[in-house]
């Protein structure tokens, strides 16, 4: 509580985390440890088979444990919810499976018990009886397979891209991008020099140590969500739309999380809480294991081919992109992820002539969905790979080749969209500064190899999307800041009171943010793509204001100079003494003009750009191919930082989750079922793996849209690690990995093959 | 999890009385770090848990006789790690367990519970055959000697009765003898190994007059590699015959394939890292090691 109205700046500055004192004592609540009176546990049971017709669940077993309240499936969810499919793109996501399954670890059936171990152990006891269906997992072949994984497309009807879709059948192709700029197919008749690349990537999951988990309170007029969830708005609105209520009977309240990377968007579990509570009239929590994050959500594995004709300066004049996205079975946000990223898979370069196709495809392994960094990560393993291996064939520095053809301010982008404000030129020469790309590199002797290597990416803003925000001063001058970002780790209460703390000349300590509850807290599209600093700050900053505004106005009203009079004191002559509030009200909504279908051309495709880059030293044991990064660093282009710190924590943490992508992390899947869920056999980074030397730098930049110039930051710290490592790697030993993982084995395989002495599967 | 019933006895003779061979769901529990992790994922669930932590203190002491260091299968693993005597005495013990699990698991996980579990991808199995330890087995009136490799006979199998527990391992000390595991892990730093590698040499003058070579991790129990023995027998250790007796491990070694390595790749570490093992032990120089 102050009254203090000159603090200094609060935008540049680092407070501490808002919230670090309550995390590191173990008192921040989080919905795991919620418990409500009277409420079931529920279990899920699973499907064994990645694609087939049910012919009939057995529940008798489970229902017979003493103990078990009841055990639903998907028919009597539609007792309740006659089409109870969900999905931010498609219609598509049963709540519970009907009819078939279309991935082994599919929810099939709940179990809800008083006692969750009784619900664990009744759950084991169902069985289902299937029609196996042919099955398909490869996103190339799910192209042309004749494995259909949906009969028929249920577009879900808010994106209106993807309205050509609805109703086709006999497909997996769950959104098709195009984009022609120029005539690549002539350009590339008259090329110097053609270069054609494949690369893969593999699955990944986003692995919050907090795993999902939901809890629905049916009330007399309300159901309740307490849900750990990136998108509260989004998750009313969506449970709203299933139930066929007003959206103000749904309540949504999320505390913090434990993570989310883009895994807790959309619907998760709350459609399942809230069709169990409001059957068995009880309060009802599913909490998944670890193991089960397994079978929710994963990052796409992808295919991309590029080709690029090359004049004989090294100036790209054409490039082809194509893009095969593995979904897995529901489309969840893949077909937006399809089509962001699109906009951008000829990376960060002034080509004239441009042709991309990039497909999502459906297949029959679990959903894939956004992981930090929507696409994009994928894209620049692909074209920053590629740009080395340009760079090496024709003898050219890959810092000099990339300088030549780089993307320079006020220049169109593939889509036609100008560059303004991405300071990719600034980011480039710092990322050569720092990592001495002019001075001689100590190359290592003997079994060990010293090599460098360098990336950089971007990245267009998801857009339209929108952001509402309440400021609300008592009395005695102490605001409440009332927005639906979701605080998951990356510190966006801490700098949104910073940016309502410098509109009101308060210091961001004295500010509380409430956490989203749809009851209280306005709307906003979701914590995701990096999107809350830009689209959340603007819409703080304009409610800041607007407290602000009304503050004078009833200053000026009461005859006392706005700017110098304590707010304490504005009250007190207002209301006789200390009572009333000022609100302010601001939202944020950015302009967008949809690409056209044929061309995929527009003139404003985002509000901002999102700039990331990494340089990498490595050493590389030639008797075992395993890799070490021994530096790493990050640059990016953030606009003005609100929080330096934080930003530093943004970048390095982006990095190390892309590092475990690059080197090791992989789902395995055997005949569709995945082999390896768990964390003894799905390995992340641990403190032992982080390079000794960690640089980040967030470059002097300013966003013209942005609040305070500022812009988001969370994913820009993964966009380049993995071709940064691998272009190292032909840096130090000479041979080249187009697939993730870069594992040792690969390394090795790779060397062997070098030197005509393959060895053996 | 599934509830179960836990019994701490104070005594070892009440904890063997408390087993029950005929019954399946009774185990014995040690720091219960691995046991947790198999009854969460549902892979055991016991009725019936006999605690170790509360028996006689002396099944927790280290020892050290003339010729032979013991210790108490009750011992954690970090009391183990900053023993004094096993850092002079046997420092490849020592190093190793800094890179076991964490100083959570260590400081709660005890030697015994870490052996009767014969996880092939433990660290301390082929490091304490390589050792030539002997596990002491006690059983309702009755007692015995195994070996590391007479203790564990298979993948997560031993040769110990259901009423049977281990009390203490006996290392027998031996002159000039340097000695060096390797953990060889292939993705994270922290992941379980690809392969183990522990290696005892004794000294005679400038050749080696005793070798044993271990591989874990890669094979479904603690496998001395007897081939690379034989090659290092009599020879002066350098790289040469380091890369002799390496080649003679990765013709004779089986490793399985799994996540962290094909067959072929595995073999060819065991290459390069039998080599390297043989290398660092040949430097080993214990504190105070005994004269014969």
């Amino acid at each position: 509580m102050t009254s203090e109205r000159t603090p200094g700046p609060q935008v540049g500055r680092s407070p501490p985390r808002r919230e670090a004192r309550a995390k590191l004592s173990g008192r921040a609540p989080y919905v795991h440890d919620l418990v409500l009176p009277g409420m079931l546990h529920g279990k899920l049971a699973r499907s064994t088979r990645p694609h087939a017709r049910i012919r009939r669940i057995d529940t008798a077993a489970a229902r017979a444990i003493e103990g078990v309240h009841a055990v639903l499936t998907g028919d009597d969810i539609r007792q309740l919810i006659p089409q109870p499919y969900h999905g931010p793109a498609f219609h598509d996501q049963p709540i519970l499976a009907l009819d078939k399954v279309r991935y082994a670890g599919e929810p099939l059936a709940l179990v809800l018990a008083s006692d969750p171990h009784v619900a664990q152990t009744a759950a084991r006891l169902i069985e289902a009886e299937y029609e196996e269906l042919p099955a398909v997992y490869d996103e190339v072949e799910a192209m042309r397979s004749s494995a259909i994984v949906h009969d028929v497309l249920k577009p879900a009807g808010t994106f209106p891209d993807l309205k050509h879709l609805a109703g086709k059948r006999d497909t997996n192709v769950a959104l098709d991008f195009h984009l022609r700029r120029g005539n690549a197919a002539r350009a590339f008749e008259h090329a110097e020099h053609v270069f054609e690349h494949t690369f893969k990537t593999q699955q990944v999951l986003h692995l919050p140590l907090e795993p999902f988990v939901s809890v629905a309170d049916p009330g007399e007029r309300q159901l309740t969500l307490h849900t750990a969830s990136q998108s509260p708005s989004f998750v009313r609105i969506e449970i709203a739309r299933l139930l066929g209520w007003p959206e103000n009977r749904v309540r949504v309240q999320v505390p913090f999380l434990g993570g989310g990377f883009g895994a807790k968007v959309y619907v998760k579990l709350e459609a399942l809480v809230a069709a169990a509570a409001l059957i068995v009239r009880r309060p009802v929590k599913v909490a998944l294991t670890m193991e089960e994050q397994f079978y929710t959500l994963t990052k796409h594995a992808a295919t991309l081919r590029i080709k690029s004709a090359v004049d004989a300066e090294g100036r790209i004049s054409a490039r082809e992109c194509e893009v095969w996205w593995n979904g897995g079975a529901y489309a969840d946000i893949g077909p937006r992820i399809t089509q962001k990223s699109g906009f951008t898979a000829p990376g960060p370069y002034d080509i004239e002539h441009v042709s991309i196709d990039s497909y999502a495809l459906y297949t029959n392994l679990p959903p894939a969905g956004a992981l930090r960094g929507f696409g994009i990560p994928q894209l620049v393993w692909a074209y920053e790979s590629h740009a080395d291996m340009i760079a090496r064939a024709l003898s050219i520095d890959p810092l000099a080749f990339r300088r030549k053809n780089l993307l320079r301010e006020g220049r169109a982008q593939a889509t036609g969209t100008l560059m303004r404000d991405a300071a990719l030129d600034t980011v480039l020469e710092r990322l050569a500064q720092r990592m001495r790309w002019d001075e001689p590199f100590e190359r290592g002797s003997g079994s060990v190899r010293r090599g460098r290597g360098i990336g950089i990416g971007f990245k267009a803003s998801i857009s339209p999307t929108t952001s509402v925000a309440i400021v609300s001063v008592s009395a005695d001058g102490s605001c409440h800041l009332l927005c639906s970002t979701v605080d998951m780790g990356q510190g966006s209460d801490t700098a949104m009171a910073q940016i309502a703390a410098e509109v009101l000349g308060i210091a961001a300590e004295d500010i509380t943010v409430v956490h989203p509850d749809t009851d209280v807290t306005p709307f906003d599209m979701a914590t995701l793509g990096s999107r809350s600093t830009y689209h959340m700050g603007n819409a703080v900053k304009r409610a800041a204001e607007d407290a602000r505004d009304r503050l004078f106005a009833l200053a000026a009203e009461l005859g006392l100079a706005p700017e110098t009079t304590p707010i304490p004191e504005i009250f007190r002559r207002k209301y006789g003494m200390q009572a009333g509030n000022v609100v302010g009200q601001g939202s944020f909504v950015p302009s967008y003009i949809p690409t056209d279908h044929a061309s995929g051309q527009s003139s404003d495709v985002t509000p901002f750009w999102m700039v990331g880059a990494t340089g990498v030293e490595i050493e590389v044991d030639t008797e075992t191919g395993q890799v070490k990064v021994t530096r790493l660093v990050n640059l990016a282009d953030a606009g003005r930082t609100v929080n330096p710190a934080i930003v530093d924590t943004q970048l390095s943490g982006a990095a190390i989750m892309q590092l475990g992508f690059t080197l090791f992390e992989q789902i395995e899947f055997r005949s569709g079922q995945v082999a390896n869920a768990s964390l003894a056999d799905y390995k992340i980074p641990g403190m032992h793996d982080l390079p000794p030397l960690i640089e980040n730098e967030a470059v002097t930049a300013h966003e013209h849209g942005g609040p305070f110039g500022a812009k988001g930051v969370g994913e820009s710290g993964t966009f380049a690690v993995s071709p940064a490592i691998a272009n190292a790697i032909e840096d130090a030993v000479g041979v080249r990995v187009t697939a993730l993982p870069i594992t040792a084995e690969a390394v090795y395989r790779a060397l062997r093959a070098s030197r005509g002495e393959p060895l053996a599967q | 999890m599934t509830p179960f019933e836990l019994i701490e006895p104070r005594t070892l003779d009440e904890a063997l009385r408390l087993l029950d061979p005929a019954d399946p769901g009774v185990r014995p529990a040690g720091g219960c770090t691995a046991l947790m992790l198999m009854m969460k994922a549902g892979m055991l669930v016991p009725t019936r848990l006999v605690s170790l932590r509360r028996i006689e203190p002396r099944y927790r002491d280290i020892v050290a006789s003339d010729d032979a260091i013991t210790i108490g299968a009750n011992a954690s693993l970090a009391s183990i790690e900053h023993s004094a005597r096993v850092r002079d005495e046997l420092p490849a013990l020592a190093r190793t367990l800094r890179t076991l699990a964490n100083v959570r698991v260590r400081n709660v996980a005890t030697l015994g519970g870490n052996l009767a579990h014969a996880d092939p991808h433990m660290d301390l199995p082929p490091l304490l055959a390589a050792l030539d330890a002997s596990v002491q087995v006690q059983g309702r009136g009755s007692s015995r000697y195994a070996s590391i490799e007479q203790l564990i006979s298979g993948y997560y199998e031993t040769t110990l009765a259901g009423d049977e527990l281990i009390v203490a391992v006996r290392i027998p000390k031996r002159a000039a003898r340097g000695c060096a595991y390797r953990k060889v892990t292939t993705r994270s730093a922290d992941d379980w190994p690809a392969l183990g590698i522990a290696v005892a040499l004794e000294r005679e003058g400038e050749r080696v007059r005793a070798a044993r070579v271990v591989l874990g991790a890669a094979v479904d129990r603690p496998t001395r590699l007897l081939a690379a023995e034989a090659a290092l027998q009599g020879t002066r250790l350098d790289e040469t015959s380091a890369r002799r007796a390496a080649d003679a491990a990765a013709d004779e070694a089986r490793p399985s394939e799994d996540a962290r390595g094909s067959a072929a790749y595995k073999r060819e570490l065991i290459r390069v890292h039998v080599r390297r093992t043989l290398l660092e032990a040949w430097c080993d120089e214990p504190v105070g090691a005994v004269r014969q």
